[in-house]
């Protein structure tokens, strides 16, 4: 099975046993709550999400990194149990590797996201029993269509595609509404929005998700502090610096805090 | 019949012949470390010969495709699950080799009952730091060798020590110098090959063996110019400057045409 590229068979041939068990720890507080976003601007697709990891009313982490970068044209941001969605995300990563490396050619984009769909579908016990839940959005560029696709999932492992924005976590009931608002009646659609712009957007997005969620990390300018904010081109997945969203932040989402 | 002891050395020694003739007319493969990577080349007529294989491993064949591929997949498959299980920094080419191919290739080529794998190897180690680039060469019978620097495949050790001696002589701080010097060398080992070939079939003839040319560049050139009808040059490269983790890339030919030297590029389209 190992000669068809397939990783995930290699790990199972291997004696890996992938996901946890449905009944332990089915009462403790586990790590989770985000806000992730994703939507199509003018150059292809901006992913960003909050830093916050939670147990409870218990503030974990404040610089986790929910955006992962699972290869050179495909990012995963990741909502839920962050130990299951790591995992994931590394099957992902050398999945998408092996098959490249076996084949000799790029895993295609709809490849990829059965992979994840089938990684879900693996969890479905541990995510019934609370002990895994992830509920990820996929975004990638797809060579074959010449376009950057967004697409989310739920835990049971369904794929919908979001055609020009998606949204998961927490926090995520509070800025879809905002996105629907803005791509619908603002000064112009998102996915003609220029980078810089877009930019700003996901800045005051996640910023608006922390108002009202306390599982979403804000921005926190003293510590220096900001969210992941990737963008998809057709050049691939490229990472916004903090100096950068520190300057977007100062002049255009402080105004009104 | 093979129970006795020396009937079995017999074979060995037999096995031993016959893969040595079964290199005499493959490409040789060429492995160059410098300050900026590391460059493989080779000569192909199709099937390509040089693979990826882990974020900072590459792999250089001479031999049977099917027996390379078959290798490369074991490769493959241990890397990967070692990267996942521990961490990608702890994929070695040391630890592949001796644990993982080296006693494959022994144990196939000892058994004489079984075929042998036809197939001589060259790994290519990518290090954090320059001082920390290997190479390793794993030969028909599973013995290997560790080297720095550069390394090369060819038909004999006799081959192989010609080129070695030619690269010794050549500084390489560019990519464009690292493809030069490998096509070069590639040249020395190729021409070295032929020659053996004519010599043998000279001797059986009872004729005086050919003279050895000497190995200035003009005359390496112009050996390449006959041999390209209908092969590719291929090149690869473990770049240590891109920002990903996956440092192997094949240079695409119109980046390796304007590497070439003189007019080599144009027959490789």
């Amino acid at each position: 099975m190992g000669m068809q590229g397939d990783f995930y068979q290699v790990l199972k041939e291997q004696g890996y046993v992938l996901g946890v068990s449905g009944e332990a720890g089915a009462h403790q507080h586990l790590t989770t709550a985000t806000t992730i976003l994703a939507f199509k601007y003018l150059d292809g697709v901006l992913v960003a999400g909050d830093r916050r990891a939670t147990a409870g009313n218990l503030v974990m982490y404040d610089r986790t990194d929910k955006v992962l970068e699972i290869d050179r044209h495909s990012v995963m941001a990741i909502a839920g149990v962050p130990a299951t969605a790591y995992e994931m995300a590394r099957i992902l990563e050398h999945s998408f590797k092996y098959y490249r490396r076996t084949q000799l050619q790029e895993l295609s984009f709809e490849g990829k996201l059965r992979a994840l769909s089938k990684l879900l579908k693996e969890n479905i016990p541990a995510a019934l029993a609370g002990t895994g839940a992830v509920v990820p959005i996929f975004a990638g560029y797809d060579s074959e269509h010449d376009a950057a696709k967004i697409y989310f999932y739920d835990i049971l492992g369904a794929e919908f595609e979001g055609v020009e924005y998606a949204v998961s976590g927490s926090g995520s009931p509070t800025i879809r509404g905002i996105l629907h608002y803005v791509n619908t009646w603002g000064e112009q659609p998102l996915s003609e929005m220029p980078e810089e712009q877009a930019t700003v957007q996901a800045l005051r997005l996640l910023t608006s998700a922390a108002e009202f969620d306390s599982a979403t990390g804000g921005v926190n300018r003293d510590a220096n502090l900001y969210p992941v904010v990737k963008f998809i081109t057709t050049a691939g997945v490229r990472t916004i610096p903090d100096s950068q969203l520190r300057s977007l932040f100062e002049l255009n989402v402080c105004r009104g805090l | 019949m093979y129970e006795e002891p020396y009937r079995w050395i017999e074979a060995i020694g037999n096995r031993r012949q016959y893969l040595d003739g079964q290199f005499r007319q493959g490409s040789p493969v060429i492995g160059i470390g410098w300050d900026a990577g590391i460059l493989l080349m080779t000569t192909s007529k199709g099937t390509p010969k040089l693979y990826e294989i882990y974020d900072r491993l590459a792999l250089g064949g001479m031999g049977h495709p099917a027996d390379l591929e078959k290798l490369r997949f074991h490769l493959l498959e241990m890397a990967h699950v070692e990267g996942f299980n521990r961490s990608p920094s702890d994929v070695t080419g040391g630890r592949i080799v001796k644990y993982g191919i080296a006693p494959v290739i022994k144990q196939a080529f000892e058994e004489v009952f079984k075929a042998p794998f036809i197939v001589k190897i060259l790994l290519a180690e990518l290090g954090q730091k320059v001082e920390k680039d290997r190479f390793l060469t794993v030969n028909f019978d599973g013995t290997f060798e560790e080297k720095s620097q550069y390394a090369v495949l060819a038909a004999s050790p006799a081959i192989e020590q010609e080129m070695a001696a030619y690269l010794r002589q050549q500084s390489v701080v560019s990519l464009e110098q690292a493809v030069n010097v490998a096509v070069c060398s590639w040249a020395v080992g190729d021409r070295a090959q032929r020659q053996t070939l004519e010599e043998s079939r000279d001797q059986l003839k009872g004729q005086d063996a050919p003279a050895r040319l000497a190995s200035d560049s003009d005359l390496l050139y112009e050996h390449i110019r006959q041999c390209m009808h209908g092969m590719t040059i291929e090149c690869a490269l473990l770049d240590r400057h891109v920002p990903v983790s996956s440092k192997y890339r094949a240079l695409a030919p119109d980046e390796l045409e304007r590497l070439l030297p003189n007019d080599l590029g144009h027959p490789t389209t």
